[in-house]
């Protein structure tokens, strides 16, 4: 049997090796990427504090005279809560799996994004990242540092600490880009990003030094996502695994350190025999950790005592043939002891050794998951309700994955996770950058496709500042703007689908629609992350959504154009009438003019002749 | 020397009169209106191809029963209804001061009225339109079309016109002929020594009828109708026809359109079917028939599609129903051919003046 060599690679390195994958494919991309990485990092700190954010995003060119690409220095500060500066070089310098781990809307979605950024400057300039963070409004740490790629890990060069004044964070790299062709997008990026968020303070400098700056237009924040646990419905049978893993609990390693912690919860103060501990420990069950329990109960099996404890290794507990099997360093030699089922400790070792029972599993790991419900999916999926989770076998893991999927009979998922913008601030956000004549917004029921719960806010605007170009539409996801792929892109078809000529809407509009979808998975079309994907439940909720706003329009529409005909009309006869006086007055060979003014009055007051 | 017949004819002065009590009319009923606190309106014949129908009893087209009203109580109306109160008012202060305009200065005259034409399509309709209520030639309302004909002859006439009242002038004494304008429209028909009107189609032959002395070998007055006779044209020939007593002949190219010059001349069109005394019933076809393309071996070029497509339309007019002009319409459309009037130079120059019209004319006798 030949033996493969398997190395492994640093998370790194595995970016480095994929980052066209996260978007750094080209200079024009990457600095746009960057762009977006570091906005809605800041954006997504401000949120967690509920700090009004006020961010400060610059361009500047190394040598402005250099044609691009060429090298940029991209600034992004926000007044957020900063980092301590002891995360800094492992939030900054490394790069993490599951930093943002829980079940909420977050723009982000593991926080991997900042540290691509941060790895593809250094890559394409070999300039390390300057990090400035204040965490707790007096001190004003600096971080200049390099990533590892090989070790994941940072390499400090400069790290001093001044006074400071002011929670918040800067980060700046020097990277590859080519900002003559990023910059129509970039702008588009930070004006939408203000649109949607219209709390946040954001101010863009460009290279050439021209200031886009957007203030603040509501004061309130919209209330905060929660974090969740999963629906049933968004599970997968990998999910499961993991899920179940993280359930399953070890064995402890007895060492020093776990014995000190088995005498600390006991409050022993001498040593006591074996049967003393195990009499003082039943005293106190309650209140001792699992580990500690689990400790107890394999020296009740063993009796023996801590030292004994050191000696050995557990090496297996069958539950199936009710053996303990462990490993004794002085006699170098493998003991095997026999479990009794009818003592109290054997419940412990077992549900420590197979994790919960599935119904355990289910009201615990799972949101809006009570006993009933539990009891009825075992039924359905056929599954006894105490069959231990860490027994399973792959096909019964499958089974149960499968069973999560269609139970039909799951509550719909919890929107507590969503954080919605709001009617208000976005009705206001949309006043103030398009000044309409006419605008509503409508945020509907939170829904949900494949346990993933969503909610859709849309906005029209009509007329007023807007020019008459045609339908106008701004896409948001979880507050992000989606600026490429609008052709494939859910919300254009639904918007492309209406019949605007039902509406009273025609030609080229000055029309603007605002689609923000908020989801814990927004169904992206794509690796890209820029055209959402027309799932069934989404397409109805936002075409439902259309539907009532285009209605209010038209509404609106059917008032302003009898307004617009009466002012016609009124126009209209205050125009030729007094030239149809004047003509008959000469035809006629009169000299002074008929009385024509309850002429003009009654032509402006005729009800439109069909 | 014939004379003037006046009993049957209206002068230049007496269908002055009727026009300006007309307008006079429409100008008292909108200013009542108006005092009234009415809505004006005008009560317009329809034009539309329903209402225009062939009277068989005076020989041309005319409008049937049917009318519009143009009120300007309706919006949509209200606009041209004002064009129109206009175009009466200009046509009066014309009228009244003897001033002369065309369908393009009518266009432009608007403007300072504040009268807004899209364009002079829309102001050339306005003047049918008054045409229409009034039951009068735009001739007589002094506005003409850019496109004149001319004429040629010993005719005597009178000016009307301000400034040559009472001027008398011969329209033998110029060469090119004289044009038929305004002026030429206007005034009275004194006296002539010709026996005939020839109204010919194209201009080049009109100056080589003048140069042969046409006038004078068949005792002729010649009208060049320059294509498709305008209506001051038609309306002078009405006038040799009625007022003078002289029988109209007219020469026209050997296809289908120059058929139907002759049809106009002599009945009307389907344009102008509000409009009377703008036909000569008893003029007479001279040629160039299909048959004469056959009988004169003259040389032809083939037919269009739409030389084609205007016989198969023309078919269907009540006027081609019978006799000869059914007849030259089947030959026609059975030879493909057609020959234009300068065919004869084939046979010498002077071969249309010698041999084909003393034949013509001597053959329009016995039809």
């Amino acid at each position: 049997m030949s033996k493969e060599t398997f190395s492994q690679i640093s998370p790194s390195e595995f970016f480095y090796r994929n980052r066209d994958l996260a978007g750094f494919s080209n200079p024009t991309r990457s600095l746009y990427t960057s762009v977006r990485e570091f906005v809605e990092n800041a954006l997504d700190a401000c949120d967690q504090k509920k700090i009004l954010p006020d961010i400060h995003l610059s361009i500047k060119a190394v040598d402005a005279e250099k044609p691009d690409p060429k090298h940029y220095i991209l600034s992004v500060k926000d007044n957020g809560p900063g980092i301590d500066p002891e995360h800094i070089p492992l939030a900054f310098g490394t790069v993490l799996y599951g930093s943002k781990f829980g079940l909420k809307q977050a723009r982000g979605m593991f926080g991997l994004g900042a540290t691509m950024a941060i790895l593809y400057g250094q890559i394409t300039t070999n300039k390390p990242v300057t990090v400035k963070s204040c965490s707790d409004g007096k001190t004003l740490d600096e971080f200049v540092m390099l990533l590892d790629i090989q070790k994941n890990k940072p390499v400090i060069l400069k790290h001093n600490t001044k006074e400071g004044s002011k929670t918040g964070l800067t980060v700046s790299i020097v990277l590859e880009g080519d900002y003559s062709k990023a910059g129509s997008k970039i702008r588009d990026y930070v004006y939408q990003t203000s649109l949607i968020t219209p709390y946040a303070s954001i101010t863009f400098e460009d290279p050439s030094g021209e200031k886009f700056h957007y203030p603040r237009i509501v004061k309130e924040m919209p209330r905060p996502p929660t974090v969740i646990k999963p629906h049933p419905h968004g599970i997968d049978v990998e999910t499961i695994r993991r899920m179940i893993t993280d359930t399953h609990y070890q064995i402890p390693t007895i060492d020093n350190k776990m014995i000190d912690k088995v005498k600390k919860e006991l409050a022993l103060k001498k040593n006591l025999t074996p049967k003393e501990i195990l009499e003082r420990a039943q005293k106190r069950w309650s209140d001792i950790s699992r580990p500690v329990r689990t400790v107890i109960s394999v020296m009740s099996f063993l009796n023996i005592d801590f030292e004994g404890l050191k000696k050995i290794r557990i090496d297996d507990i069958d539950i199936a043939n009710k053996t303990i099997t462990y490993w004794d360093f002085g006699e170098s030699q493998t003991h095997a002891v026999d479990l009794d089922p009818e003592s109290p400790y054997y419940k412990q070792l077992a549900s420590t050794v197979q994790g919960d029972t599935l119904l355990t599993f289910l009201t615990k790991r799972f949101q809006r998951v009570g006993p009933t419900t539990a009891e009825k999916f075992c039924e359905f999926a056929k599954f006894k309700p105490d069959k231990r989770i860490g027994s399973m076998t792959n096909e019964e893991l499958v089974k149960l994955a499968d069973a999560l999927q269609k139970f039909e009979e799951f509550l719909a998922p919890d929107p507590s996770c969503l954080a919605p913008l709001g009617e208000e601030p976005l009705s206001k956000g949309i006043m103030k950058f398009f000044n309409p004549e006419f605008a509503a917004v409508w945020q509907r029921n939170a829904s949900a496709y494949s346990g993933f719960p969503f909610i859709v806010e849309m906005g029209i605007a009509y007329g007023g500042d807007i020019p008459p170009n045609g339908l106008k539409v701004y896409r948001f996801a979880n507050r992000i703007p989606l600026l490429y792929d609008e052709g494939s892109d859910v919300v254009l078809k639904i918007v492309n689908e209406t019949e605007w000529a039902r509406y009273k809407i025609k030609g080229e509009p000055p029309l603007v629609i605002v689609s923000h979808i908020c989801s814990t998975r927004i169904p992206y079309k794509t690796v890209g992350k820029e055209n959402v994907a027309d799932r069934p439940e989404l397409e109805r909720e936002l075409k439902n959504a259309l539907q009532y706003l285009a209605r209010k329009l038209a509404v609106h529409m059917s008032r302003q154009g009898a307004a617009d005909m009466a002012k016609k009309r009124a126009n209209l006869y205050s125009k030729y009438v007094p030239l149809i006086a004047q003509f008959a007055t000469e035809l006629a060979g009169k000299k002074k003019e008929p009385n024509y003014n309850q002429l003009i009055r009654m032509g402006s007051e005729i009800e439109e002749q069909v | 020397m014939r004379l003037k017949n006046k009993s049957s004819a209206k002068t230049a002065e007496t269908r002055k009169k009727r026009l300006l009590s007309l307008l006079e009319q429409q100008g008292l009923n909108i200013y009542e209106s108006l005092d009234k606190g009415r809505f004006p309106q005008f009560v317009i014949p329809s034009r539309s191809v329903s209402n225009i129908v062939y009277d068989k009893k005076i020989r041309q087209y005319i409008l049937g029963s049917a009318s519009a009203v143009r009120s300007s109580r309706n919006m949509s109306q209200l606009r041209s209804y004002t064009q129109l109160a206009w175009l009466a008012f200009f046509v009066n202060r014309l009228v009244r001061e003897g001033k002369s305009s065309t369908l393009r200065d009518i266009y432009y005259s608007s403007q300072a009225f504040s009268i807004d034409f899209e364009d002079q399509p829309e102001s050339d309709n306005i003047i049918v339109d008054l045409e229409a209520v009034l039951t009068s030639p735009r001739e007589e309302f002094h506005i003409f079309p850019e496109e004149r004909s001319s004429v040629f002859g010993d005719l005597t006439i009178e000016y009307t016109v301000p400034g040559y009242e009472g001027k008398r002038m011969n329209l033998s004494d110029h060469p090119d002929g004289y044009l038929i304008g305004p002026s030429l429209s206007s005034a009275e028909l004194v006296d002539t020594s010709a026996e005939l009107v020839i109204a010919i189609e194209k201009g080049g032959l009109f100056t080589r009828f003048v140069e042969e002395k046409v006038h004078k070998k068949f005792k002729a007055i010649i009208v060049d109708t320059a294509g498709q006779a305008p209506r001051s044209t038609r309306n002078l020939l009405r006038r040799l026809n009625n007022e003078m007593g002289l029988p109209v002949v007219i020469l026209a190219d050997g296809d289908v359109y120059g058929e139907h010059i002759a049809m106009v001349i002599k009945s009307g069109s389907a344009n102008a079917a509000h409009l009377r005394e703008l036909t000569v019933p008893d003029a007479k076809w001279l040629g160039v028939w299909a048959t004469d393309i056959e009988k004169y071996k003259l040389p032809t070029i083939p037919m269009t599609e739409s030389d084609i497509k205007r016989i198969y339309d023309l078919q269907k007019d009540p006027r081609y129903q019978e006799g000869n002009w059914k007849k030259q319409l089947e030959v026609f459309l059975k030879l493909k051919r057609k020959a234009e009037l300068e065919a004869f130079s084939k046979y010498g120059l002077t071969n249309i003046t010698d041999k084909y019209l003393p034949a013509k004319l001597e053959e329009s006798k016995s039809f």
